[in-house]
């Protein structure tokens, strides 16, 4: 910066006044610095996921930036006090602006700038200056007639010789700045109504005191209440089906107001309709709106895109939840000899304490989620194609879907959170039927892979009743010395040739379940590798597998007799199978982060409708904003302001007339240019007589 | 007296128009009149069959797109011959089809030339070819003559493609069927469709073919995004509309928004062509990278939001893109001869961005309203309704500062540019980074 330069800005800070400083805040350098910080802010609004708990941004910022960023609020950045004043700044900038310049527009507007004086025209940049041989009057007709054809208002200004016309159209332009302008204060304003800035109001102001811990409603005292006639809000309705509310809940952060409502909602039921895809089609609630004042009741249909609104508060179909589903489950022991199981009957969100085994501690189970469907497509994806002719033959055609799909339906699932008592949360999803899976007939038992919505699942075979409780029954088999002991014996008896001795047999039978039991594959392969030749590996491996598959196979027998049921010819097709897959799923077994594991027997499913409710008083002048905007614009746009002044002298002393024209526009386009050519060529036409 | 006034009068001619008719639109006549009681009749009939499968609204809509159809064609008269051939066109897809989608593998007009898809690849490859004979068009006018008929056949052969698979959308199932608007991929049909309509307009307006060239390098980015969105993600296929989407909000808004999109791409690449102008004669290499490391950022883009690694396919995009602008720049003296005057282009621009505002507005406030039906607020700084804030206000500063403070060439050409980058960021960015309401055009 020059020395001359900084001498002004030095002169200028010491005169800031209030007057400069309106000018500052009305400038449009200002209004655009704005702009781009508000647009800088929402970028970062973006990018950052808003709302989420602090643990999530702890995680990802390290609590150092956590404890910088939390300073600016940018983990709500859009209701942050910074974001909001920068807001009003806009609204008073374009305020100013506007109080400043529409006085004097509407005057322009009006004004024909009749008075200009005549020979001041010769200043234009785009101005015509001819003589023509018509008199005054005539010349004074024809020009009127074709401006007025050309569509513009015309004013005359009588002089001693001459005449001044000074002609306008499309003063509409004008109208468009204000109205364009003009709606941003009125839709910063009504969008600041319809925010949470009305009900962080009433906590400062009035002493109300969000909600933090869980609380019935009715226990909830009146500071944590907000009145019914609240006339700005935005909170949501839990409603189960058959229950009634009338009271909804605010949120403001972690914490929570409850906002009562001039009506009571019962949901009568709540309809998810399902495209052949499983995609959900329709998700719409039944309900009863009661009016306590007058006791009237009416049934209505709230779905996504049809809102319910009634007595100034505007209901929506948001989501949709678990009422509080009954659902019968039987836990199954995951450690020692006891196969289980034992029954529990919970509802959905409620949570239980329970012993593992004789170890005298305890795991909180927690059912979290019941789905009555699921349709998954079980498909590899898209087929592999070799050659460009397929590839484009494959996209070709109609628009309708060529993939092959493998839609099942999974049949109902139930979702629950186990919580170990060093206070570790697992997320675990099981389904309540067999599915068939590669020819399979499995159960599927789903674990949350590291915390995400991703489960990764045991397939575990179904038996006979269609359930998990035989391949239960065979884990508790395999835990049990004894019985692998006897399945060893049993194997090396039916096993042995004749002639040999049965008792090597059986030690290595013996020792491959054993290690199976305590190691699963994985230690049997460690075993092999530790103790045999690299070359016989493969060999050994195969021997061991069958040695593994048959003792098992006999395990399960056992197993079976011991349930009362009905013996299986082993070298059955099918059996085979169901062993080979408990072999690899008991192995998996091995890495199951829970001692117990849960299935579903049977569900009353009760859902539950989620419902925003609002009452939003800056709606009507957000959308009065909007019009505006749009009316605005197009005028700004689309209405081309003209002015022309022709000035028309008497030459002294003849009958000809000099003429001296100028054209102007607020926006001197391509197209003002051509116009003014027309202009030109018109004019250029009073030295014409007809032929 | 009064007499010989009028006998004055008569002597002289009055002032008419100049004969200068290029500019003025004449008054609507009876082709007006005939077009719009065609569509009438048309929609009289939809109205009376289909009565039952539209809600009130989208029947209002069908009874406004009529009038609103008959005066765009009066705006601008091409545009009626091709609305005209096109619905032809699709009506006889339609009638071919005669309920049956399987009739699609046997009839040879449907296989080949009329089914969705079919019709869709032929503007795919016409595009191509288009973009191609357009800079073709800067050594022969014969190609650049073919350029803008190849461009004229494209965005035909889109248009009924999009047509009939509204049709292919129902016949597949009663409740399948919907305006082909609801997904990335039906999109960016339209929206080659839309550029390509406002740039064959202003080539007219303008009587210039040398901005071709560089508008299609835009639809031809659109058109390789299609094609690989449909070969590797099977993303041509209809699906059905989720609950939200299911409303006739989606047929004033989404198509409304597109328009902003293809005028906004279309200033972006009149930017371009103005630099590469300004650019005819430097020789200086700086003054020259600006303008290159803009470009390769453009043709960088789709490549930024892939999340799962880099993809074959669009690092060869990258830099096939990279080596193209290398060399529009390597003939920027030649090509610079051939473009419009300073003025045109400045002027493309500003009209160009003036409608893409002008629309992108009243989309945006159609978005407004619409969310306030299906989500309970008008406004909730979701992704998309942020960027299209922030697009929203980056064009508002571009006309504040072009009209009051007469920002011109330059500047204005660069800011266009980047412009584009931030467009294309909110709406194809923001569907594949950011999760929020708006995630049904996810990749």
């Amino acid at each position: 910066m020059s020395q001359d330069s900084q001498l002004t800005v030095r002169a200028t800070a010491a005169k800031v006044s209030l007057s400069s400083l309106f000018e500052l805040v009305g400038s449009m350098r200002f209004a655009i610095s704005l702009l781009v910080i508000i647009s800088v802010a929402s970028v970062i609004g973006t990018v950052i996921p808003q709302n989420r708990a602090d643990n999530t941004y702890i995680d990802q910022f390290g609590p150092f930036w956590f404890e910088v960023l939390d300073k600016f609020s940018v983990w709500s950045i859009y209701n942050s006090i910074w974001f909001i004043v920068i807001m009003a700044f806009l609204v008073i900038s374009t305020s100013i602006c506007l109080t400043r310049n529409t006085p004097k527009m509407l005057k322009d507007m009006r004004s024909f700038r009749e008075h200009v004086r005549g020979s001041s025209l010769r200043a234009f940049h785009h101005k015509v200056e001819l003589a023509t041989p018509r008199d005054l009057e005539d010349s004074n007709k024809a020009v009127q007639v074709w401006l007025k054809d050309q569509g513009y208002a015309l004013k005359v200004r009588e002089e001693p010789d001459g005449r001044l016309i000074a002609a306008k159209r499309g003063s509409g332009n004008r109208f468009g700045y204000i109205a364009a302008h003009a709606s941003v204060v009125l839709i910063c304003i009504g969008g600041l109504l319809d925010s949470e800035l009305p009900v962080r109001a009433q906590i400062w102001l009035f002493g109300k005191a969000p909600i933090v811990e869980n609380m019935l409603i009715a226990d909830v005292p009146q500071s944590g209440r907000l009145s019914i006639d609240n006339p700005s809000f935005r909170a949501n309705l839990f409603v189960p089906e058959g229950g009634a509310r009338a009271n909804a809940v605010v949120s403001i952060g972690d914490a929570a107001l409850v906002q009562p409502l001039p009506f009571q909602l019962t949901l009568n039921r709540f309809i998810v309709e399902y495209y052949a895809t499983g995609m959900p089609s329709r998700f719409a609630s039944e309900v009863t709106v009661r009016d306590p004042d007058t006791g009237e009741t009416f049934d209505r249909t709230i779905e996504v895109n049809h809102p319910l609104r009634y007595k100034g508060v505007t209901v929506y179909q948001s989501s949709f939840d678990d009422g509080g589903s009954k659902v019968d489950l039987l836990a199954h022991p995951l450690t020692g000899t006891q196969p289980g199981p034992f029954e529990l009957s919970k509802r959905v969100g409620e949570s239980v304490q329970l012993p593992i085994g004789n170890t005298g501690r305890e795991i909180q189970l927690e059912v979290t989620g019941l789905r009555p469907i699921n349709v998954e497509d079980l498909s590899e994806g898209i087929p592999p194609r070799a050659t460009v002719l397929e590839h484009v033959a494959s996209v070709a055609g109609t628009a309708a879907g060529r993939r092959e799909r493998n839609l099942q339906s999974l049949g109902p699932s139930i979702e629950y959170r186990i919580i170990d008592d060093s206070g570790q949360a697992q997320q675990f999803h099981n389904y309540m039927i067999p599915t068939m899976l590669d020819g399979d007939y499995v159960i599927l038992a789903g674990v949350a892979i590291d915390n995400t919505e991703e489960f990764r699942y045991l397939r575990i075979p179904a038996d006979e009743a269609a359930t998990a409780q035989e391949f239960l029954n065979l884990r508790a088999a395999l835990a049990d010395p004894q019985m692998r002991q006897m399945a060893a014996a049993r194997f090396a008896q039916s096993n042995v040739p004749a002639g040999m001795d049965g008792a090597a047999l059986e030690t290595s039978a013996r020792r491959a379940l054993d290690t199976y039991a305590d190691s699963g594959l994985e230690g049997l392969s460690q075993f092999l590798e530790s103790s045999v030749p690299a070359d016989e590996l493969s060999r050994a491996a195969d021997v061991i597998v069958r040695l593994l598959g048959s003792t098992m196979s006999e395990l399960r027998a056992l197993t079976r007799e011991r349930a009362g049921m009905a013996p299986l010819d082993p070298n059955e097709p099918q059996n085979i199978r169901w062993v080979q897959l408990s072999v690899a799923a008991l192995s998996d077994l091995q890495f199951y982060p829970a001692p117990l594991i849960f299935s579903m027997q049977s569900f009353d499913l009760v859902q539950a409708s989620v419902f925003q409710v609002s009452r939003a008083p800056g709606m009507w002048m957000v959308y009065l904003g909007c019009l505006l905007l749009t009316i605005g614009i197009f005028a700004m746009f689309y209405v081309r302001d003209r002015r022309i002044w022709v000035w028309l002298k008497k030459e002294p002393g003849q009958d000809s007339t000099k003429v001296l024209a100028a054209m102007t526009s607020q926006k001197r386009t391509l197209d003002f240019n051509r116009e003014f050519e027309r202009f030109e060529l018109a004019l250029g036409r009073l030295n014409k007589r007809k032929e | 007296m009064a007499q010989t006034i009028t006998a004055q009068r008569d002597q002289w001619e009055d002032l008419t128009e100049s004969g200068d008719t290029r500019q003025v639109r004449g008054k609507p006549d009876w082709t007006d009149l005939l077009f719009f009681a065609v569509l009438s009749i048309g929609a009289a009939y939809a109205l009376f069959t289909y009565s039952e499968s539209m809600d009130i609204y989208e029947k209002w809509i069908l009874v406004g797109t009529v009038p609103a159809v008959v005066w765009l064609g009066w705006l601008w008269r091409p545009l009626r011959t091709y609305m005209l051939i096109t619905g032809v066109s699709a009506l006889f897809a339609i009638w071919l089809y005669s309920g049956n989608l399987a009739r699609a593998d046997e009839n040879f007009f449907l296989q080949y030339f009329f089914a969705s898809q079919a019709a869709i690849l032929w503007m795919c490859l016409l595009f191509l070819i288009a973009t191609v004979c357009y800079w073709g068009g800067f050594v022969s006018n014969t190609a650049a003559w073919l350029g803008t008929t190849l461009a004229w056949a494209a965005t035909y052969a889109g248009s009924v493609g999009l047509l009939v698979r509204w049709r292919e959308g129902h016949l597949l199932g009663p409740d399948l069927g919907h305006i082909p608007v609801s997904n990335l991929y039906e999109v960016f049909v339209l929206f080659a469709i839309v550029t390509s309509l406002f740039y064959l307009y202003y080539e007219r307006r303008y009587a210039t073919r040398a901005l071709g060239g560089f508008v299609m390098l835009v639809i031809t980015s659109i058109v390789i995004f299609l094609l690989w969105y449909s070969l590797t993600r099977g993303a041509h296929e209809i699906e059905p509309l989720v609950p939200a989407l299911d409303s006739w909000w989606m047929k004033l808004h989404v198509p409304t928004n597109f328009i902003g999109y293809g005028t906004f791409s279309l200033a972006a690449m009149v930017g371009f062509a103005y630099l590469v102008k300004e650019n005819g004669e430097t020789t200086s290499y700086k003054k020259l990278a600006p303008l290159f490391i803009l470009g390769v950022l453009l043709a960088a883009e789709p490549m930024v939001f892939r999340t799962d690694g880099l993809s074959a396919t669009w690092m060869l995009y990258f830099g096939i893109g990279a080596v193209l602008i290398g060399t529009i720049l390597a003939f920027r003296r030649p090509i610079a001869k051939r473009l419009p005057k300073f003025e045109v282009l400045d002027d493309i621009m500003y009209r160009a961005i003036a409608i893409g505002f002008a629309f992108f507005t009243v989309a945006t406030i159609l978005g407004a309203l619409w969310a306030a039906d299906a989500w309970g607020a008008y406004w909730q700084w979701d992704p998309k309704e942020t960027w299209a804030l922030i697009v929203w206000l980056n064009y508002a500063a571009w006309l504040h500062l072009r009209l009051m403070k007469g920002m011109r060439g330059t500047i204005a050409a660069y800011w266009a540019l980047v412009g584009l980058l931030i467009t294309g960021f909110a709406f194809l960015g923001v569907n594949m980074f950011l999760s929020g309401l708006h995630s049904y055009g996810e990749l």
